[in-house]
C-alpha cells in the first residue's frame, strides 16, 4: 500500500459531478443555473431539459411546490439557508424523498443559490414509520381521554334526557360532529327523536329502519354517520350525527364514536331501567296518596302533593284523613325516611298501620306507641316521623302528637297563627323505655284551621329552621283570605320558590266549620 | 383575553402616519415584511402582527373550531383594530391574508379604509369554469409534506444563524422564530388556507383595493389576480415583474412602489 501511487485527485469538475449528492445552483428566483449527474440522474432528464430552463420548486412534487414557495423562499430571502428540509423529487419511477439543504452565497459576481439534495429514500420510510407511530400513540391516547371524559359524563346521567344531552356534548365537542340527534325506538315510528344538538329535532333526518344493527360499528348514510346504541340485551337507540364540514375540519374519528356509543348504550340502558324504577315508585305513591278525603258538615280536608325536582326518586311524604270512629275525624302527615321504591312502599305500610291501629280508646299518644312496635317489625321504617290529629266532631277539640314531626300550625279565626309545640316526641322507633308518648289538645273555634306539612315546605339552605318556621307562620296567616281549595297551592308557592324546592312536599290543612 | 399580546402586536414607524397593517400569509410570521417596512417607516404608522400560532403569538389562544374558518383569523384582526384605536386602517394582507383582510373589511368597513392585496386567493382548489391552480389530491400531498417534516420541523426549520458576520441585519430573536409554527396548528392553518372558498366574499366589498399579482406564481396563477380584480368592485391590479408567491421578499421595492403609488392616488 506504501508503495502505490497516490490516485490522481479527480478534476473539480468530475467532483461536482459524481458526488453523491444531488448539486444544483440556482439564480435568486429559484431558476436552476447548474445541476450535476447526480442530480439529473435522480430525474431521469436531460442537462438541456433542466438548465436555465425550470424553478426548482417545479421539480417537487406538489406538496414540496408549495412548502418551498410558503416556507423556503422565504427563509432563502430571508436568512440565506435553510437545513435537511424533506420533500420529494418527481423522478421517472416516482416520487423520490429526499432532503435538502440550501444557502445563498453571494460573490463579487453576483448571488447564486448552492443546493445539497440527498436521496431519504431509507431514512424516510423509517420516519414515516416513526410519523405512523406516534400518530396511533397521539391518536390513542386522545382518544383513551376522550372516552373517559365522555365515560364520566354518561355515568354522572341518571334519565335518559341527561344520557342524551351528555352524548351530544360528547359527539359535538369531541367527535367532530357539527350537528346531532339522539333517537330512540318507538313502537308506532320505529324511532323517535329525543334530543338534538345545533339542529332542529323535527326536521333532522330519520335514520334508515334497514341498518345493519349488529355491531358498534358507525354507518355513513346520505352524509351522515350513524351509530347503535346497544343496552345489555337490545338496541336502547341511534346516534345520528352530521358532520363538520368546514375546511380545517378534521374527519369524524369512528373508532372514539364506537367507544362512546358502546357506553352510552348502557346508560340508556341503566337509565331507562332507572326511569322504569321510579314510574313505579311514583305510580305507587300517587295511587296511596290519592285516595278520597272524608266529606262533613263541620270540616273541610285539602291537600296537596309537590314532587321534588331533583332526580326522579319519590320521597316517602304521606297525607291521610279518615274517620276512625263515629263522630272523630283522624289527619296526618308523616315522613319515611329514604327515596325510591323501598321509602314508597315503606310509607304505603304505615299508612295504613296508622288507620289499623287507629280507633275507639286509642288516643293519639297509644297510636305511636303502637305503631313503635310496628316499625320495629318493617325494615326501613324506623326515623319515620309524623303528626297526627284526631278531632272530636261534637266538640271541636283537637288532641294530637308528633313522633320527630314539624310543630303543626294553628291559624285561628281571629288572631295570629302559632305552631302546636306541645305533644312532642322522638321518630318511631326511638323511644325510650319510661319516656311514654305523650300528646296534646286545643279547642277548635268555628273557621279555625290547622295545616300539618312536611320538612320540604321549610326546606331552605340560606335560613336557619326557626326563621324559616317563622315565615310559614307569617304566611299561614294569611290563609284565611283564601278558600280552602286556594290556601294550599298559594303556601306551596309561596314557600317553595320554583327551582328552589329539592324534597318532597306534602300539606293537608283542616279547616273547622263548627 | 389582550388581543395585542395575543396576536404579538407591534407599532413602529411615525405616531402621527396614517396607519397601515402589514398582515403575513400562510407559512411564516410579521418577519415576512422586514424589507418593506423600512420603506414606509418615516411615512406611516405600521401595525405588525403573528396570526395565533405563528411567530411569538400566543398558541394556547388557538381554538380548532374558530380557527377553522378564515372569517375566525378576521374577527382577530378585528379585535386588534379595536384594541388599538386608530381609526380606519390600510390593511395589506399577503396571501391568505390577502381574504382575511377582505372579510374583515366587509365585517367591519368602518375600519378598513383601503386594501392591498398581495398575491391573493379566493380558492386554491380548481372548480367548474374556475382556475385555482390544484386539485384536492394535490392539497392532501401539501398536508403529507407538512407531516413529513413535523419531525425536522422544530430542530431544523428555523436554522441557527446566530452570529452571521455577512448578514448582521438580522436580529437573533426574528431568526430564531422566523417559520416556525407550531406543528399541529401549522396543519390546521395550511388546511384552513388552501380549503377555503371565500369567492362569494368578494362581491359587494366597496373598499378601494389594489391587488397585486406576480408575473408567474405557483400559488396565486395570475388568473386568480385578474378574478379578484374582476370581482372587487372597486379595485386596481399591478402584475410585479417577479417570480414566486413572496414579492414581498423577493421584490420589495416594487411592491413598496405600487403600493405608494396606489395610495397617493
Amino acid at each position: 500500500m506504501t508503495d502505490t501511487a497516490p490516485a490522481p485527485t479527480p478534476a473539480p469538475y468530475e467532483r461536482w459531478e459524481q458526488s453523491p449528492s444531488g448539486l444544483v445552483s440556482l439564480q435568486p428566483d429559484g431558476t436552476v443555473l447548474e445541476a450535476n449527474g447526480t442530480f439529473l440522474r435522480w430525474l431521469g432528464r436531460d442537462r438541456s431539459d433542466v438548465v436555465g430552463r425550470v424553478r426548482l420548486p417545479s421539480l417537487f412534487s406538489v406538496g414540496g411546490r408549495i412548502y418551498w414557495e410558503t416556507h423556503l423562499a422565504p427563509l432563502l430571502h430571508a436568512e440565506g439557508r435553510f437545513d435537511e428540509v424533506a420533500l420529494e423529487l418527481k423522478g421517472p419511477d416516482g416520487r423520490l424523498p429526499v432532503l435538502i439543504s440550501a444557502v445563498v452565497v453571494t460573490t463579487a459576481t453576483g448571488t447564486v443559490v448552492q443546493v445539497a439534495i440527498s436521496s431519504a429514500r431509507e431514512r424516510s420510510r423509517y420516519e414515516r414509520e416513526l410519523l405512523a407511530a406516534r400518530a396511533a400513540a397521539d391518536a390513542s391516547a386522545a382518544r383513551a381521554g376522550l372516552l373517559l371524559r365522555a365515560t364520566a359524563a354518561l355515568s354522572g346521567a341518571a334519565d335518559v334526557g341527561s344520557v342524551a344531552d351528555a352524548l351530544l356534548r360528547a359527539a359535538t365537542e369531541s367527535l367532530g360532529a357539527a350537528a346531532a340527534t339522539v333517537w330512540v325506538p318507538d313502537a308506532e315510528h320505529g324511532l323517535r327523536a329525543i334530543a338534538s344538538v345545533a339542529e332542529d329535532l323535527a326536521t333532522s333526518p330519520m335514520p334508515d329502519l334497514d341498518l345493519d344493527l349488529s355491531g358498534n360499528v358507525p354507518q355513513t348514510r346520505q352524509g351522515r354517520v350513524l351509530v347503535p346504541l346497544h343496552g345489555i340485551s337490545s338496541v336502547q337507540g341511534m346516534l345520528s350525527i352530521a358532520p363538520r364540514t368546514d375546511a380545517a375540519a378534521e374527519p369524524v374519528d369512528l373508532d372514539a364514536l364506537s367507544g362512546v356509543a358502546q357506553q352510552a348504550g348502557l346508560a340508556l340502558d341503566r337509565a331507562t331501567l332507572y326511569e322504569r324504577n321510579a314510574n313505579v315508585a311514583h305510580e305507587l305513591q300517587q295511587s296511596l296518596l290519592s285516595s278520597e278525603t272524608p266529606q262533613g258538615e263541620h270540616f273541610v280536608v285539602t291537600t296537596t302533593y309537590r314532587p321534588g325536582v331533583v332526580g326522579l326518586e319519590v320521597g316517602g311524604d304521606w297525607y291521610d284523613s279518615f274517620l276512625p270512629q263515629d263522630g272523630v275525624l283522624s289527619v296526618v302527615v308523616g315522613d319515611v325516611v329514604g327515596k325510591g321504591l323501598g321509602a314508597a312502599s315503606r310509607m304505603g305500610q304505615l299508612r295504613s298501620a296508622v288507620r289499623a291501629v287507629a280507633g275507639p280508646g286509642v288516643g293519639p299518644a297509644a297510636l305511636l306507641t303502637r305503631l313503635d312496635h310496628f316499625v320495629g317489625q318493617v325494615p326501613g321504617a324506623t326515623s319515620t316521623t309524623l303528626a297526627y290529629g284526631e278531632i272530636d266532631l261534637r266538640t271541636g277539640c283537637l288532641r294530637y302528637a308528633c313522633a320527630g314531626h314539624l310543630p303543626p300550625v294553628l291559624v285561628p279565626a281571629d288572631g295570629p297563627a302559632r305552631l302546636l309545640w306541645e305533644g312532642r316526641s322522638m321518630p318511631l322507633g326511638l323511644g325510650r323505655p319510661g319516656r311514654p308518648r305523650t300528646d296534646a289538645e286545643v279547642q277548635l273555634q268555628p273557621g279555625d284551621q290547622v295545616l300539618l306539612y312536611t320538612d320540604g315546605l321549610v326546606e331552605r339552605r340560606d335560613r336557619p329552621l326557626p326563621d324559616r318556621l317563622q315565615d310559614l307562620v307569617t304566611a299561614a296567616g294569611d290563609l284565611h283570605n283564601r278558600s280552602p281549595g286556594d290556601a294550599t297551592a298559594t303556601l306551596m308557592e309561596r314557600l317553595v320558590r320554583e327551582g328552589e324546592g329539592h324534597d318532597d312536599v306534602c300539606l293537608l290543612l283542616l279547616t273547622w266549620l263548627g | 383575553m389582550d388581543a395585542l399580546a395575543r396576536s404579538n402586536v407591534r407599532v413602529v414607524g411615525t405616531p402621527d402616519g396614517p396607519p397601515m397593517v402589514l398582515a403575513h400569509g400562510f407559512g411564516c410570521d410579521q418577519g415576512m415584511w422586514r424589507y418593506v417596512v423600512p420603506q414606509f417607516e418615516a411615512t406611516h404608522r405600521i401595525v405588525l402582527f403573528d396570526h395565533v400560532g405563528a411567530g411569538g403569538s400566543d398558541a394556547s389562544a388557538f381554538d380548532p373550531v374558530h380557527h377553522a374558518r378564515l372569517e375566525g383569523y378576521a374577527s382577530d384582526v378585528v379585535d386588534i383594530l379595536e384594541a388599538l384605536d386608530l381609526g380606519p386602517v390600510t390593511f395589506v394582507g399577503h396571501s391568505v391574508s390577502a381574504m382575511i383582510g377582505v372579510l374583515a373589511a366587509r365585517a367591519r368597513p368602518d375600519l378598513v379604509e383601503t386594501l392591498v392585496l398581495v398575491s391573493p386567493s379566493p380558492r386554491y382548489i380548481d372548480d367548474d369554469g374556475y382556475r385555482g391552480g390544484f386539485s384536492q389530491d394535490e392539497i392532501d400531498e401539501l398536508l403529507e409534506t407538512m407531516d413529513d417534516n413535523y419531525l425536522g420541523w422544530s430542530a431544523h426549520i428555523a436554522p441557527v444563524i446566530m452570529g452571521r458576520p455577512d448578514r448582521p441585519e438580522l436580529g437573533e430573536e426574528l431568526a430564531a422564530s422566523f417559520c416556525r409554527m407550531d406543528p399541529a396548528i401549522a396543519r390546521h392553518f395550511a388546511r384552513t388556507t388552501f380549503l377555503s372558498d371565500n369567492r362569494a366574499d368578494l362581491a359587494g366589498v366597496t373598499t378601494p383595493a389594489l391587488v397585486v399579482q406576480c408575473r408567474q406564481d405557483a400559488i396565486a396563477p395570475t388568473e386568480v389576480g385578474a378574478y379578484v380584480h374582476e370581482r372587487l368592485e372597486n379595485s386596481r391590479l399591478v402584475v410585479l415583474d417577479t417570480v414566486g408567491h413572496c414579492p414581498n421578499l423577493s421584490a420589495p421595492d416594487q411592491l413598496v412602489a405600487a403600493i405608494a403609488t396606489f395610495l397617493a392616488a
